[in-house]
């Protein structure tokens, strides 16, 4: 990039999106930034630019100082601002006849990004970032202005049985249901790439639950776990049993017998809890078989040829040979899993509204959701949020570090 | 010899543990379907009814028969002065049975029973009932109750009761509807369900809500995509790597802010409110910039001593090149939107704002214990989705498995 004029168009591309946001900002009153003046600023420096660049743009030239004067108006409409990014376009036009190729490069590569990225820095850098300012507030709401009490949320969350029961419960659903998945996916897969046939059959058996809503899916199972009239309670005999209202911990029930008393947290999730495991189970298997079946039908056969020659059992082949090599996208289910595993929602809401018996099925995007949008408390809801990234955070870190040394990345 | 036992023998096995998982995978499927075709009585038994009255041909027949007289072959009715008869056979001789139009419960019904005339009548071996719709109006059902004497020894319909229960010396047949017609029959509980609550209005938010976002959403990543993948422009690095952070912030720290957002706006409760915060998806960027990059560069350098410009690259070398990447987008894109529920759920209040899954959601309350109605608005609301995936089955496995590999 030898001369700086050759940036004057993307550059105004960039000033006016940039002031139309803060012109927005300040008009919505967000944030105690000093959004106006940092609106007017940038449009006053696009006009300047547009002053500097027009007689070099001809006609174009003059139009696109026309259009950056007009954005200066920003400071009454926000909308104006985007005469400024017009004002780019115009000057790009006056100039693209003497524009060498980086420069051309530079005005299209920002042209073809500013779109995406306006609408990334509004509904998730911003948000982000805005989350965590309005946990540091007393009750943030629409009608009163709220007080800065700086990390109290945080001090009372970590005092929160509630939130505790929450993370538990997310915990042995994430502890349960990631492995689970990957594991019966893996067995599937496998089998599957035994070049069976009726693949397509089975595939799409397997796979069809993973398109469907949740919502639906949550009533039918709902419907199976019935007390009087469900499916299961007949297949097993044990009528009257109600699964989603069964606050009891599965460890504890199974240790009762043997004498054993668990309490709390090691009593383990509840049957209901259990219930709705086993149904996200079944949603999320078809995506693990198809990713595994891609995974697998990578390998080369030819390992599998030598090993054969060599006289490996089958048994031998899968651990040497399918394992070590599909632990790349082992792997990344592990991490996908993880993230989704710990925002899981729909199906509890659905099955169990009110968080169950004893908040026994509360996770902590529900406890958000209620916090938020049922006590309208968005200042405590936004401290969940927080924890709940820095937990992912660490917790996909941590399986980073265990479980990536024994990722064996093929050629 | 023995090789070959052993193989057979594994063969078997894999046979067997596949059919095992997908029987278990089809299971809840099956039992949505049949759900959705029964009738109350039929879906409360303690002993599951494994193939409803309703998927009987039999019972479509008489359906088809009983429609007719009433209205409509296939979708019954029962419009003004047409009469509708029906046979119960009977053997031995006892008193004769009584028939009436039950009124529905709650304030508002159908005006049905006051102008309905019923004829009961002998014929040899049973009895045959008239129903006549002696009034000037069309009517969607024709609810009837038979009271039969219990001292028969035997006795069959024509069609089948919807239920059969006990009172004092009579058994008491009910059926919801005696003038179907074929698909008003095999239907009823969707058509009961399609009625008892907005679903058009849900599916047409619905389909609007994910359709854009899909087509908005695809214009944005692939323009984007193209600039991180295809042009070299000053500070592709420090944007790619802010996108790159923004995937490690989970959805739920969002929820909040955007919904505080959303309502300084004034979007609560509009379809901004649905589209707008998910328009720009960061994995479609990268899954479209995997794509073209995967593009031989040689194509592009060519186009470019050409004379082509990048907007010309971008709409007529690299996008038609990546439609199997679009596809694949794109149905995850509509995917995502078309299922999910807390999103819609947060932003909306109004019933016409609505979605497919909120408002599925809502009718899961309001269903109460109709299991038939309520499996029946299930079966609606994946279907356009199964529907989907069958019209393009490769195209969703081979889009799933490509999100994988990265």
């Amino acid at each position: 990039m030898k001369k700086p004029e050759h940036l004057l168009a993307p550059a105004l591309l960039g000033i006016g999106v940039l002031a139309f946001l803060a012109a927005w900002a300040h008009r919505l009153a967000i944030g105690a930034a000093p959004s106006a003046g940092i609106a007017l600023l940038l449009a006053l420096s696009g006009f300047l630019l547009a002053l500097y660049a027009a007689p070099r743009a001809g006609l174009w030239g003059t139009l696109a100082l026309v259009a950056a004067g007009a954005g200066l108006a920003s400071v009454w409409n926000a909308n104006l601002a985007l005469f400024t990014v017009l004002s780019g376009l115009l000057l790009y036009l006056g100039l693209r006849r003497r524009l060498p190729e980086p420069a051309q490069a530079a005005f299209w590569g920002w042209a073809f990004v500013w779109p995406s990225l306006a609408l990334v820095l509004v509904w998730h850098v911003f948000p982000s970032l805005y989350a965590f300012y309005i946990s540091l507030f007393d009750r943030v709401s629409f009608i009163a202005k709220s007080r800065f009490v700086g990390l109290l949320n945080y001090q009372i969350l970590f005092h929160d049985p509630l939130f505790w029961r929450a993370l538990s419960n997310t915990f042995w659903y994430v502890v349960f249901t990631v492995p689970t998945g990957i594991v019966l996916g893996t067995l599937v897969a496998i089998l599957l790439n035994e070049r069976v046939r009726f693949l397509g059959l089975f595939r799409t058996l397997y796979f069809l639950p993973y398109i469907t809503a949740l919502t639906a899916a949550a009533a039918v199972w709902m419907w199976i776990y019935h007390p009087e009239f469900g499916f299961l309670n007949w297949l097993l005999g044990t009528p009257g049993f109600d699964w989603l209202h069964t606050p009891d911990g599965v460890f504890g029930l199974l240790l009762r017998p043997l004498g054993v008393e668990l309490k709390g947290f090691l009593a383990g999730p509840s049957v209901a809890f259990v219930a709705i495991m086993a149904m996200s189970v079944w949603h999320l298997l078809g995506y693990n078989v198809v990713i595994l079946l891609a995974g697998l039908q990578s390998i080369p056969r030819q390992y599998y040829e030598a090993a054969m020659i060599d006289g490996a059992t089958w048994w031998q082949l899968q651990r040497y040979i399918t394992w070590p090599l599909l632990s790349p996208t082992t792997f990344f289910l592990a991490i996908i899993g993880l993230i989704g595993a710990f925002q899981v929602f729909t199906q509890v809401y659905v099955m169990t509204p009110t968080g169950g018996v004893l908040n026994d099925t509360l996770t902590v995007t529900m406890y958000l959701y209620n916090k938020g949008f049922r006590d309208s408390d968005f200042s405590y809801a936004s401290a969940i949020a927080v924890v709940v990234f820095f937990v992912i955070l660490a917790l996909t870190l941590l399986q980073k570090r265990v479980l990536e040394r024994r990722v064996t990345y093929g050629e | 010899m023995a090789s070959r036992l052993r193989y057979l023998l594994g063969r078997v096995l894999i046979y067997a543990v596949l059919t095992a998982g997908a029987v278990g995978m089809a299971f809840p499927f099956y039992w949505m379907l049949a759900t959705s075709v029964k009738s109350p009585q039929e879906a409360q038994q303690a002993v599951p009814v494994w193939v409803p009255e309703r998927m009987k041909p039999k019972n479509w027949q008489a359906a088809a028969r009983l429609g007719a007289e009433g209205g409509s072959r296939l979708f019954g009715g029962f419009f003004p002065g047409r009469t509708v008869r029906f046979l119960i056979r009977t053997e031995g001789e006892s008193p004769p049975p009584r028939a009436r139009v039950p009124k529905p419960p709650g304030a508002f019904h159908d005006p049905l029973s006051e102008g309905t005339r019923i004829e009961v009548r002998r014929v040899p071996g049973g009895w045959r009932f008239s129903f006549t719709n002696a009034t000037d109006r069309r009517f969607r059902l024709l609810p009837v109750v038979i009271y039969l004497p219990k001292s028969y020894g035997a006795f069959s319909p024509e069609l089948a009761p919807d239920a059969i229960r006990s009172a004092g010396d009579y058994w008491r047949l009910e059926w919801v509807n005696l003038s179907p017609g074929l698909f008003g029959y095999v239907f009823h509980n969707y058509r009961e369900a399609w009625n008892a609550a907005p679903f058009a209005r849900y599916f047409y938010v619905s389909f609007v809500t994910a359709g854009t976002q899909v087509l908005l959403g695809l214009f944005l990543a692939a323009m984007a995509g193209f600039a991180f993948a295809r042009i070299p422009f000053p500070g592709r690095e420090l944007v790619f790597l802010l996108f790159l952070a923004t995937m490690m912030v989970p959805g739920e720290v969002l929820l909040i802010p955007n919904y505080i957002l959303l309502a300084k706006l004034g979007w609560l409760d509009t379809f901004y409110a649905l589209i707008v915060p998910w328009l720009a998806s960061v994995f479609g960027i990268f899954l479209l910039r995997q794509f073209y990059r995967s593009l031989p560069q040689d194509l592009f350098d060519a186009a470019r001593i050409d004379g082509a410009s990048y907007l010309v690259m971008l709409f007529r070398i690299a996008l038609p090149l990546a439609v199997p990447g679009l596809i694949t987008y794109g149905i995850f894109s509509f995917l995502g939107a078309y299922n999910a529920l807390l999103w819609p759920l947060i932003v909306t209040q109004s019933p016409e704002m609505r979605t497919v899954q909120v408002g599925l959601q809502a009718f899961i309350g309001e269903a109460g214990s109709d299991y038939g109605q309520l499996m029946a608005a299930s079966t609606m609301a994946i279907l356009p989705i199964v529907l989907g995936y069958f019209l393009a089955q490769r195209q969703f496995i081979e889009g799933i498995a490509r999100s994988g590999i990265k």
